[in-house]
């Protein structure tokens, strides 16, 4: 597999680089770009902590070929506040205490903002099945949930 | 030289199989091959991504019958109003494969297609070498079986299974033309060559017939997400009271028990599934766990079709 010129839009900034054949995103965001707030857990699809957005959309940067991403706008963990102001999920997250080593928020706030999106009124049990493809090996999941549910609610008023 | 390529049409992506036959892999939302790739379990130079063909993706209902385009996503199938309303067993099935995300990535199709598995092969090289391959990957005896020279590892498509007992009928297209069949006689009995589709056949679309009269579905997994079936059944019942009751992941390829309601007995199907079943030790849950575990369905099946 060889070497392929592409040009990517990665949070709202366009620019042309190097990128192999069968390369997957989570590798070009995180060694070719440095975004390294997505990351790496078991590079096979069970964890979620390498979710961002393609053009909207979840999807596990470690099963999408970059190949796949161009002409698509990618959004990763570092453009989801404004600035210093945090998205409200991930507001939640800090206050609830719905993190400890923080290796799965990242993950875990690319999951759930669009979900939050789709489903404004969804129910803790709605919650907990979205989260299902994010593992953590910290919190025990409760104060991620409680946190979700926290920022569904101020998200609706 | 492109080794990947997008194409646009499914005359593209047909022309571009016989382009680089032998030495190309079809990627639909890639959720399941992808593994295969960084685990060097499939090393084909060339990917034709049917992400880009648009004309895949659709779900429509004409003269009673539904049809999916293959490339339509696990979650559009899920979220679709009409499948929810007169499919709910498709619906079913479909929520029970793999994550939430991964069900936005990954098709219908794909899951058709889904490669067979066995604790001894879905593995990392380095796994491999240290065990010792076996004869689906490099090496010359099956591990599992301890020395057999033919492959078990299971199919583990739950929409099939579901598919399946609704009757469901698949399109495929090759650069020869198209061909219709029904999906249950796709799957063959190896966990190599779990299929029979031609060579640079294209799966375009599944048409569904039946909207039955009652449906049952149920998966046996270590947790309630995530994980692949260690047993899924699923089961139908039509007007003409036609019993379709279909078994996957405890064998090479589903196992249906397709019987009137007037003749069939608990009995004589769980004789005929548990005969018909290559059960072997080759998945994180135990065997007698397993096969016990095809009783119990086939069992709880019965005694909802005999309440309602
Ligand atoms: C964490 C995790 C959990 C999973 N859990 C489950 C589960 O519970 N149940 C389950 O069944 N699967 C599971 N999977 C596997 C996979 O996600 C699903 O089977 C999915 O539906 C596959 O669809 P896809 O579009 O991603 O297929 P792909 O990976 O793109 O393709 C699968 C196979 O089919 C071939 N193919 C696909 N489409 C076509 C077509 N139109 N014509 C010809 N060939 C085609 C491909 O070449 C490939 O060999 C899981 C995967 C992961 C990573
Ligand atoms: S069933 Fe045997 S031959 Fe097949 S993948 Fe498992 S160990 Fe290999
Ligand atoms: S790193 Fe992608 S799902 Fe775990
Ligand atoms: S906070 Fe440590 S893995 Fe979730």
């Amino acid at each position: 597999m060889g070497l392929k010129q592409i040009e990517l839009t990665v949070n709202g900034f366009s620019s042309p680089f190097l990128v192999q054949s069968d390369e997957v995103l989570l590798f070009t965001l995180r060694e070719r770009l440095y975004l390294t707030g997505t990351k790496e857990g078991c590079n096979q699809g069970t964890c979620g902590s390498c979710t961002v957005l393609l053009d909207g959309k979840p999807v596990l940067s470690c099963m999408t070929p970059t190949l796949r991403c161009v002409g698509k706008k990618i959004i990763t963990i570092e453009n989801i506040s404004s600035g210093d102001t945090l998205h409200t999920v991930q507001k939640y997250l800090v206050e609830k205490g719905g993190l400890q080593c923080g290796f799965c928020t990242p993950g875990v706030v690319m999951t759930m903002v669009p979900f939050l999106e789709e489903n404004p009124n969804a129910s803790r049990e709605e919650i907990k099945e979205g989260l299902s493809g994010n593992l953590c090996r910290c919190t025990g999941y409760k104060k991620i949930i409680d946190a979700v549910e926290n920022a569904a609610e101020e998200m609706r008023s | 030289m492109d080794y990947y390529h997008s194409p646009s049409s499914i005359k593209d992506a047909l022309s571009m199989a016989g382009k680089f036959s032998g030495n190309y892999t079809i990627f639909a939302g890639g959720t399941d091959i992808q593994i295969y790739r960084k685990q060097q379990l499939d090393t084909n130079e060339h990917i034709i991504d049917l992400s880009g063909i648009d004309e895949l993706n659709s779900i429509a209902t004409k003269e009673g019958i539904l049809h999916l385009g293959a490339m339509t996503t696990l979650d559009e199938i899920i979220s679709s109003d009409e499948i929810q309303l007169h499919y709910p067993l498709i619906a079913e099935a479909a929520k029970s494969v793999a994550t939430p995300v991964l069900r936005k990535t990954a098709t219908i199709g794909g899951n058709l297609l889904v490669k067979n598995r066995c604790v001894f092969y879905n593995q990392s090289q380095a796994w491999r070498n240290g065990m010792g391959s076996c004869l689906r990957d490099v090496g010359t005896i099956c591990q599992v079986t301890g020395g057999k020279k033919d492959c078990y590892s299971r199919n583990v498509s739950d929409t099939a299974a579901a598919l399946i007992a609704l009757g469901a009928e698949i399109t495929l297209m090759t650069p020869d033309g198209i061909t219709q069949k029904p999906l249950k006689d796709i799957y063959l009995p190896c966990g190599i060559k779990f299929h029979n589709l031609e060579e640079h056949s294209i799966l375009t679309q599944i048409s569904v017939p039946i909207k039955p009269k009652k449906w049952w579905y149920k998966k046996l997994r270590l947790r309630k997400t995530l994980d692949f079936t260690s047993l899924t059944v699923a089961a139908t019942v039509d007007i003409n009271s036609i019993a379709r009751v279909c078994l996957n992941g405890v064998s090479m390829s589903p196992i249906l028990v397709e019987q009137t309601m007037d003749t069939l007995t608990q009995e004589n199907l769980t004789r005929q599934a548990r005969k018909n079943c290559k059960t072997v030790d080759n998945d994180l849950m135990p065997l007698k766990y397993r096969r016990e575990m095809i009783n119990v369905f086939l069992e709880e099946w019965w005694d909802s079709i005999e309440i309602i």
